[in-house]
């Protein structure tokens, strides 16, 4: 709240990712929206990172162009010592598979496959051994250890959004990247999913950014960044609920 | 709601597209055959009448024998010609000769032959409109050594007028200068296909092998005498003859030709009808993909009220616009392939001045078969998801649970009850058709194993096929069988497709490669101790030159030399009587129903008609391993018959019995019963008449040697220096070829290679059908997977691995469906052979082509491969983004 002009900042835990003057445009002449408009943003390791912002505010692009799923129309993203711009097509692929996790609001299992191979597939794709040991402690973090063997359709939506985490984290990547993850789940299996990605982060020493415009979720965040007609218009530390919903009530959203 | 039917049609031209083509090709095919059938038909009828448009009234020997070449006559004796000019009313009258005893030679020195094609044929020329055929260029021949010929036949191998063009007989080959050219129709520019040659009357009747005698009298009337009459005034005058119209004549000569082409139609139709219900296997699953897809926008439309009523009427309506659509696409296209393939056969049957034009009924035909097959299999899968569309709007196609088979299982009990009974009719033979019978039959079953058994198969079959992959944790291949196992019924429709044509081709070699190995163990036995085999074409009356069995026995190293001529004649033993008491001719029938006869055949008594080799006495049964001999084939030379042991004991013969006989051109025999032998060359070699027999008894033309039987000494280097020896003795006569056992076992199974490359070329089109279903339902299904792919996309997922997760996926489908077509081809395989060797089990050793079917599976495997290329590129290309946020 006290810094309303953000600049990238590095501390003593390093910059998994950011985003420098990033810029994204859709459509042309007249009718061009700028959906990012010079966003510079970093995000460090080991921290927990929520993108809040209202319908619009392009926080979900800011995510995918970060992810490697969408490209800027200028600016630069990267993810640890790689600029995005820099990688083609299989680049990027590779780059996801093997740095990124994700997390998506819904639909985020492969229904052919059990819950255990789609934790392990970014793996499996890369045709890497998972490194067994911290796959078992990730699966044991959230609980899913008597559900291995089950396909998504035989799990609560809470249980496949735990899946869907267990997967990010299973392959130990650079950054994992949460879109909405409890957008689609009542309150307690949504605690529950947050609690998790606390653990991750506090425990696992995971780096984890989510985009969010649920107050309660993004106070389980070490620091809220404000995201508004795809500009960065202020960030919070140590957010509570109360404060971030002060905030947003205060940006008239 | 008819403007929805109609905005779902256009919002899917693509999908509309696909689907169209499988109908278009099934319809195009069978609409084709019709058409072309109903052409040839017409072309036929309307050739065969202007060639014998001049005859009134034909005149011909009451003889008559019936063979499996057909229809053989004795000639007339030429003074029979004079008596018939005496009769009242008539015109004109000639006698004829027109007999299939040539063939011509070619500018490169071989012979011109003919194959399965009509004949090359002699007439004699007469100058007279009576003469079938116009003249179009030059002259009818005057000098011996002068002839005219088709004047297509003179185009397609080079000759002109003034040319020297050879011609062998059956005794000589002779040299002609060509003088005329002629045609049919009015202005002689038309060509029936057949290779008339016009000789002059003494040197056609040498070469027909009749000198003094014609074929036949062809009369002419007066103007205001009609055929009736002047056959009734005919037959007055020549009471010993036989006398029919020239109406009947010219359907008689049509008839046997459009037989033919009946059994042609036939053939191709039933390929059709294969093709077009391996069609709406993938109109049936296309649609059930795209009503499940639908079942959103279904349940809006009853959300805002719209009658169930209404919304089954939108998909019908939709439905018969696809068909109808489809279906006239693939009428104009059949009517193209018709022309095409009139275009190529144009030189077997002229159908010029002809349009190709679909005649009404093939029309109508195509047409209404088109939409009603459509709608039958799209009606259905439609009912009974609409009936859930309210607790089904929100469900996700693609990862759908397995749902029970209640309809599909009841279809397929039908199919099977509905296969056995038709079985049952064809074996029992209560019915005309026995093998349309048990074919049809056993397609049914066919069918319902693909639909019932195919869902059940489909997932362990999918694991299994991909373990060799999954088993070292490939997830590509893991997701490809996870795909292909997650909608059974969907996969196994899609197989089933295929199935039903790698059924068709396995059947198909696995008889073929059975007989195949049966005759060449046959032959290769029965051959003994014969080394070489001179012989003249196979479709060929000309036979082996004399002078071989003549002369080979001087040739250094010659051991034996044993001609082989072969003969047709009527049984009239006590057996041979009741067999044609029971069997009223059933090939006059159709003359009956002409109307008036004129006595056809009742001269001749009633009898079996059979059709015997011929062999020389001296040597045939040493040579030849046909078993164990009895009696001595020597014996009474001019009128010996040998017989199969177990054929003559069923008839009561013995050796040293008469056997009365009836030849076609020297009426009743006695012939002697001089040995028994257990093996023929064959099912069909039962009997065996000396060749002194034959040619005593032999209708003129046909006392030939088919072919001469020559053993050498063992030395080394022996055999081939006779062969080359033969081939020196025959090198006038292109025709004749001298083969060693190797080489003509290989020309004996030949026929067999072009049958099965012919019924392989029908069926692929049931099998492109059946690709393009593959395609088409990975399409649709990669559509409904877009979520999944965007997700595995952003997971990490490469273009290359979705690729080839798509084409393994089809491979797997591909695989799958030819398996089980391998499996059940192999057993109805199994079934035809027992069914056909229940008489006779040593008729046919089961040999499955190891090499082959292997071949089929990895074909269908790269297939299914090849057909996922444009899904697998759909999917590889799809936005991720879009992908992902896709509702």
């Amino acid at each position: 709240m006290s810094n309303p002009t953000p600049t990238p900042q590095t501390t003593q835990r390093g910059v998994a990712a950011g985003a420098i003057d990033a810029r994204k445009d859709y459509g042309d002449g007249d009718s061009i929206v700028h959906a990012l408009d010079g966003v510079t943003v970093n995000f460090e390791r080991a921290r927990f990172t929520a993108i809040m912002g209202p319908s619009g505010s392009g926080k979900s692009t800011l995510m995918h162009c970060l992810a490697g799923l969408d490209r800027l129309s200028a600016g630069r993203v990267f993810i640890g010592e790689t600029y995005l711009d820099t990688l083609d097509d299989a680049e990027l692929t590779t780059l996801r598979r093997d740095t990124i996790g994700f997390v998506f609001q819904a639909f985020n299992l492969i229904p052919t496959l059990t819950a255990g191979e789609n934790i392990t597939l970014p793996m499996d794709l890369a045709g890497r051994k998972p490194d067994q040991a911290w796959v078992d402690q990730v699966v044991r973090t959230v609980r899913l250890t008597d559900r291995l063997d089950h396909r998504p359709s035989e799990l609560s939506g809470g249980q496949q959004q735990r899946v869907a985490v267990a997967r990010a984290l299973s392959g130990r990547p650079e950054i994992i990247f949460a879109d909405e993850p409890t957008g689609n789940l009542d309150s307690r299996s949504g605690s529950e999913i947050l609690e998790f990605m606390r653990a991750a982060v506090d425990e696992l020493d995971q780096t984890i950014v989510m985009v969010t415009h649920d107050p309660t979720a993004a106070a389980w965040a070490d620091r809220v960044v404000f995201l508004v007609d795809g500009r960065i218009v202020d960030e919070m530390v140590s957010p509570t609920a109360e404060a971030v919903l002060d905030y947003l009530k205060q940006l008239g959203t | 709601m008819l403007r929805v039917a109609f905005k779902d049609l256009m919002a899917r031209k693509r999908r509309l597209v696909t689907t169209g083509i499988a109908i278009i090709l099934g319809i195009a095919f069978l609409s084709g055959t019709q058409v072309l059938g109903g052409v040839l038909n017409d072309s036929i009828d309307s050739l065969v009448t202007d060639v014998y448009k001049g005859y009134d009234a034909v005149v011909r020997s009451p003889e008559v024998q019936e063979s499996a070449f057909g229809e053989f006559r004795p000639p007339v004796d030429a003074d029979v010609v004079d008596q018939v000019r005496t009769a009242e009313g008539i015109r004109a009258a000639y006698g004829i000769i027109e007999a299939p005893t040539v063939q011509l030679i070619g500018s490169d020195g071989k012979v011109i032959s003919s194959g399965f094609g009509p004949p090359t044929l002699v007439f004699n020329w007469i100058d007279d409109p009576i003469r079938p055929g116009r003249l179009n260029a030059g002259r009818g021949p005057e000098a011996d050594d002068e002839m005219a010929m088709d004047f297509a036949t003179a185009e397609d191998n080079g000759f002109s007028i003034g040319d020297r063009v050879e011609v062998v007989g059956q005794k000589q080959t002779a040299e002609f200068t060509l003088v005329g050219l002629l045609g049919l129709g009015d202005e002689g520019n038309l060509t029936s296909g057949v290779k008339p040659l016009y000789f002059t009357d003494t040197v056609a009747q040498e070469l027909a092998g009749s000198p003094g005698q014609y074929s036949y009298i062809a009369a002419a009337a007066v103007e205001g005498v009609s055929e009736e009459q002047l056959a009734e005034s005919v037959s007055a005058v020549v009471p010993d003859q036989q006398v029919v119209t020239g109406d009947q004549w010219t359907e008689q000569n049509s008839e046997q030709i459009a037989q033919f082409v009946g059994i042609l139609t036939t053939t191709v139709t039933v390929f059709g009808v294969i093709a077009v219900v391996v069609a709406s296997f993938i109109i049936y699953n296309t649609f059930s993909i795209i009503v499940a897809q639908r079942t959103r926008e279904t349940a809006l439309l009853r959300a805002i009220g719209a009658h169930r009523r209404q919304v089954v009427l939108a998909t019908l309506i939709e439905a018969a616009l696809v068909g109808l659509v489809a279906s006239v696409v693939g009428l104009i296209g059949g009517t193209l392939l018709a022309t095409g393939i009139k275009a190529l056969i144009g030189t077997a049957v002229s159908v010029q001045g002809r349009n190709c034009a679909a005649h009404p009924r093939h029309a109508c035909h195509g047409v209404r078969s088109g939409p009603r097959g459509h709608l039958a299999v799209r009606g259905h899968p439609r009912h009974p998801r609409i009936a859930h569309t309210a607790d089904r709007g929100h469900d996700r196609g693609g990862g759908g649970p397995y749902r029970p088979l209640d309809i599909t299982q009841g279809m397929g009990a039908m199919l099977v009850v509905g296969g056995l009974v038709l079985i049952a009719l064809g074996l029992t033979s209560t019915v005309d058709d026995e093998l349309v019978f048990v074919g049809a039959g056993l397609f049914c079953i066919l069918l319902s194993v693909a639909v019932v058994l195919g869902p059940l198969l489909a997932g362990p079959a999918s694991r299994a096929l991909t373990w060799p992959l999954t088993s070292r944790g490939n997830v590509t291949a893991r997701l490809a069988c996870e795909n292909a196992s997650r909608n059974p019924r969907r996969t196994a429709a899609t197989a089933a497709a295929l199935t039903v044509g790698v059924t068709l081709v396995v059947v198909i070699a696995v008889l073929a490669a059975s007989i195949k190995s049966s005759v060449t163990e046959e032959i290769e036995g029965a051959l003994g101790d014969v080394d070489l085999i001179v012989s003249a074409g196979q479709f060929s009356l000309l036979g082996v030159p004399p002078q071989v069995a003549e002369t080979a026995g001087s040739i250094e190293g010659v051991r034996e030399v044993s001609p082989v001529k072969f003969g047709f004649f009527r049984l009239l033993d006590d057996e041979g009587r009741r067999i044609a008491a029971e069997n009223p001719d059933p090939d006059t029938d159709a003359e009956d129903a002409a109307g008036q006869v004129f006595g056809m055949g009742d001269d001749a008594p009633e009898g079996e008609d059979v059709v015997a080799n011929g062999f020389e006495p001296a040597n045939y049964f040493e040579l030849v391993d046909l078993g164990e001999v009895v009696g001595n084939p020597e014996d009474s030379p001019g009128s010996a018959i040998a017989a199969q042991a177990e054929v003559a004991e069923e008839r009561g013969w013995s050796v040293g019995d008469t056997i009365p006989a009836y030849f076609a051109a020297t009426g009743e025999v006695d012939l002697t019963l001089v040995a028994t032998f257990t093996n023929g060359l064959g099912p069909e070699d039962k009997y065996y008449l000396s060749n002194e027999t034959v040619a005593a008894n032999a209708t003129p033309g046909f006392d030939i040697d088919f072919a001469v039987y020559i053993a050498t000494d063992d030395n080394p280097g022996t055999r081939e220096s006779v062969q080359a020896e033969l081939e020196k003795l025959t090198e006038d006569r292109p025709d004749v070829v001298v083969q060693d056992r190797a080489e003509f076992i290989e020309a004996q199974t030949a026929i067999i290679d072009v049958f099965v490359a012919v019924v392989y070329g029908l069926l692929a089109l049931a099998v492109i059908i059946a690709l393009i279903g593959i395609a088409n339902t990975l399409s649709l299904s990669v559509l409904e997977r877009t979520r999944e792919f965007g997700l595995l996309r952003a997971v990490g997922m490469s273009k290359r691995q979705l690729r080839w997760a798509v084409r393994a996926e089809a491979a797997v489908i591909a695989v799958f469906g030819t398996l089980l077509g391998m499996v059940i081809g192999i057993a109805f395989a199994i079934a035809l052979a027992t069914a056909l060797t229940a008489d006779d089990p040593g008729l046919l050793t089961l040999k499955l082509p190891v090499t082959q079917l292997v071949v089929i599976t990895v074909l269908a495997a790269l297939a299914g491969i090849v057909a996922a290329i444009p899904p697998a590129r759909r999917a590889a290309r799809m936005d991720v983004l879009q992908a992902i946020s896709t509702e």
